[in-house]
């Protein structure tokens, strides 16, 4: 009698396990007038958000939502589509998350993210960058906010240049034979630090010859453009600092850049504005060779000025699936107030709004107005819902690292448009 | 390694229909499949309802929009002649049945030869050596790529060091991972390295079971160490070396971790996808459920297809016994 009972219990309960899998698909309620305290978490990605603004966001939040509270989890860029697919579908959703702006639009379509058009006035409604706006709204309902824009700025070493007698490229032809000459004249050191998975720092050089990465088609579909005339002039370019100026691993990505970069072994960086930090000191704070001996210019164009540069960034939004959606709301208004956005810029990050793109303050002035000239003809990649799948494939960095290894470049180009339009269009 | 626990389901769950058989016919006494249940709803949570629903998705047009709600339609096997129609899927497969090849035999062949090494070697020595095993067994595959990974850095690598050292030529800077088969290389002795261990282990225990007194006789006869090993001792442990290859094969086959953790460390990933990395790529990066489906089905068909041997050598041997 008693097996039987027991029997019976384990029947029961494993009765309630398998109910508890497959309901796990309902979406939960998300009806409560007054959000309940809970614990919010929040994804950041990369070391971008400095630890001000972390530090705000927590405090703040707190202090405006009694009993609750935010628990920030850092994320790695390497592999964030496929993070994202797993874990917004999930029922351990993380209630914000960060994207790149690029591959935001991959979420905003498919329904993984919360309208945000009730909120938007509120967020910073028309004061908020336009491009980024774009990028995180989907049939006209924004549903990804601007979190920040990130400028790539050139740093070099002042010393170094000065052993080599080179000077600062007034154009982008200039750029890839200083770069030559630097690595020429200094024994074991990069002209220019460039790595083979480097695609963002390879783009500018196909949009100042004339390039573009995809066009539109008046029949919607889309046209890729890396063999047209343009890309292949810029994509030479390309493989001539690669092979000839630079001795990063031919098949090594960005991450880290700095550390060849600060340890001498490069005279030439192209990073985000924010890798200043990483620069003048490592991870013990303590002084670089660089310390005394950075200098930053903003990649010179075609003829002069500055070049068209990759407008990284990033959009943030709550998760369709976050538990706990009005306290997300709220905390997502704390990340797009003044405040927050303001302590963004003073490290060097182009703020989400308009209004405060004179607050970019960076280490020192001469820094800031350099990320401003870099910010103000900065692009971005097509407008498409399935460029994130060309990046979550590895598309670019495949074809750039071939290019790196001394590929022939238009075989190379005319593989990867084929490939990129089998994607966008497919 | 942590691959282990998660392949062992091939394995494991194949055996229920068979178990679950007997246990019906007697249906007069319900304890047996009392005692059963917990395993058997295990089985079907976490290993029979996804693969039902993998071979669901498989027939179904299956995107990102899907995973967030919308409502699947089926589409016959649209996907299946697709990604057979696609000459990278076969592509991938014949990279990894290649690299499966050259693995296991290697795993099959050093293990043995360590099993048979610690046979003789004496009580220390034979701690040490399986101390060594135990640890490089207890790593976890990520966590061993990423060390392994930073052995053959292009830039700070040991690896290219000592060929520096010892050649006298300039190796640093020599990427190990930009030419695919070079990669691979790489790549089997990652995987041959974590999965030594467990064919040691297993085989050192077979071989306790070979009675001394049969060697004994066999070289009193005048056999050689050679004829020795293959006339008596290989007959002993052979169900189980069958055993165990037909595991290892099934492992590598589906290798994922090892793959995965190298292309984010270097190497062109196009050409250096598996078909266990492919079915991840094809699925969440490309955000193609459906596709990914249907090449998971069809690799769980071969895997199907080779464990049905292992299935059938298991219940010949315990027919036997």
């Amino acid at each position: 009698m008693n097996k039987k009972l027991g029997a019976i219990a384990l029947f029961g309960a494993s009765a309630v396990v398998l109910a508890g899998c497959s309901g796990g698909g309902a979406p939960t309620p998300t009806d409560a007038n007054t959000p309940e305290p809970a614990e919010l978490r929040v994804w950041l990605v990369g070391t971008d958000t400095p630890k001000d603004a972390r530090d705000y966001l927590i405090k703040t939040f707190a202090d405006e939502n009694p009993g609750s509270k935010i628990v920030i989890e850092e994320q790695q860029w390497t592999g964030l589509v496929d993070k994202l697919t797993t874990s917004l579908s999930s029922n351990d959703s993380p209630d914000i998350v960060e994207m790149g702006n690029t591959q935001a639009a991959a979420f905003t379509s498919a329904g993984a993210l919360l309208d945000l058009t009730d909120i938007k006035e509120e967020l910073g409604g028309s004061d908020l960058l336009d491009g980024f706006v774009e990028a995180g709204s989907w049939d006209e309902k924004l549903y990804a906010a601007p979190y920040y824009s990130g400028a790539r700025v050139v740093f070099y070493n002042t010393a170094q240049y000065e052993d080599a007698g080179v000077k600062v490229p007034t154009t982008l032809d200039e750029y890839v034979s200083n770069g030559v000459a630097l690595a020429d004249a200094l024994d074991g050191v990069s002209g220019v630090y460039f790595p083979g998975k480097d695609w963002y720092n390879a783009l500018p050089f196909i949009w100042e010859n004339g390039g573009q990465v995809a066009v539109k088609n008046s029949d919607g579909t889309w046209d890729a453009q890396f063999s047209s005339a343009g890309s292949i002039a810029g994509i030479t370019q390309v493989q001539e600092l690669m092979t000839k100026a630079s001795l990063a691993a031919k098949d090594g990505d960005e991450t880290e850049a700095w550390v060849p970069f600060r340890t001498e072994k490069a005279a030439t960086l192209s990073a985000p504005s924010w890798a200043y930090w990483s620069i003048v000191a490592d991870e013990d704070k303590q002084d670089t060779a660089l310390t005394d001996s950075l200098g930053y210019f903003a990649l010179p164009g075609k003829d002069g000025g500055a070049a068209q540069v990759f407008a990284g960034g990033s959009n943030i939004g709550v998760a369709a699936k976050s538990a706990h959606p009005e306290l997300a709301k709220s905390a997502l208004k704390i990340i797009l107030s003044d405040e927050y956005q303001t302590i963004l810029a003073e490290n060097g990050l182009v703020p989400a709004k308009k209004s405060l793109g004179s607050k970019v303050a960076a280490a020192t002035p001469e820094l800031a107005a350099v990320i401003a000239d870099a910010a103000a003809n900065a692009k971005l990649t097509p407008a498409s819902p399935k460029w994130a799948d060309v990046e979550a494939k590895g598309l670019l960095q495949d074809f750039f690292v071939k290019v790196a290894n001394g590929g022939d470049v238009a075989s190379l180009a005319a593989e990867l448009d084929t490939q990129i339009e089998s994607i966008l269009n497919g | 390694m942590s691959t282990m626990t998660t392949t062992l389901s091939p394995g494991t769950s194949a055996p229920v229909p068979a178990a679950g058989g007997p246990a019906r016919r007697r249906r007069f006494d319900g304890t047996p499949l009392v005692l059963l249940l917990p395993s058997l709803i295990m089985l079907a949570v976490f290993i029979g309802w996804p693969l039902v629903q993998l071979v669901i998705m498989s027939f179904q047009k299956y995107g990102r929009e899907q995973i967030f709600g919308a409502p699947a339609d089926f589409i016959g096997i649209h996907n299946y002649v697709r990604v057979l129609g696609d000459s990278e899927f076969w592509l991938v497969l014949a990279r990894s049945i290649g690299l499966c090849v050259v693995s296991v035999a290697a795993t099959m062949v050093l293990g043995v030869g360590i099993a048979l090494m610690m046979r003789s070697l004496g009580k220390v020595m034979r701690t040490v050596v399986s101390i060594g095993l135990l640890l490089a067994w207890a790593m976890p595959a990520l966590t061993a790529t990423i060390v392994w990974g930073w052995i053959f850095d292009t830039d700070y690598g040991l690896v290219n060091y000592f060929l520096t050292q010892v050649t006298g030529e300039d190796w640093m800077g020599h990427s190990w991972l930009s030419d695919p088969l070079s990669f691979f290389s790489v790549a089997a002795i990652i995987i041959t390295w974590g999965a030594i261990p467990f064919v040691s282990f297993s085989t050192y225990a077979a071989l306790t079971q070979v009675p001394d007194e049969v060697i004994e006789a066999s070289s009193l006869d005048g056999a050689n160490v050679w004829q020795r090993l293959r006339l008596i001792v290989f007959p002993y442990v052979r169900s189980i070396l069958i055993v165990l290859l037909i595991l290892q094969i099934i492992w590598d086959l589906r290798v994922f971790a090892q793959i995965y953790a190298l292309q984010t460390i270097g190497g062109v990933r196009a050409d250096t996808n598996t078909i266990g990395v492919y079915i991840y790529s094809v699925s969440m990066a490309t955000g193609d459920l459906g596709s990914g489906g249907a090449i998971a089905v069809i690799l769980v068909l071969i895997l199907l297809a080779i464990s049905a041997y292992y299935i059938r050598t298991m219940l010949k041997t315990e027919d036997e016994l």
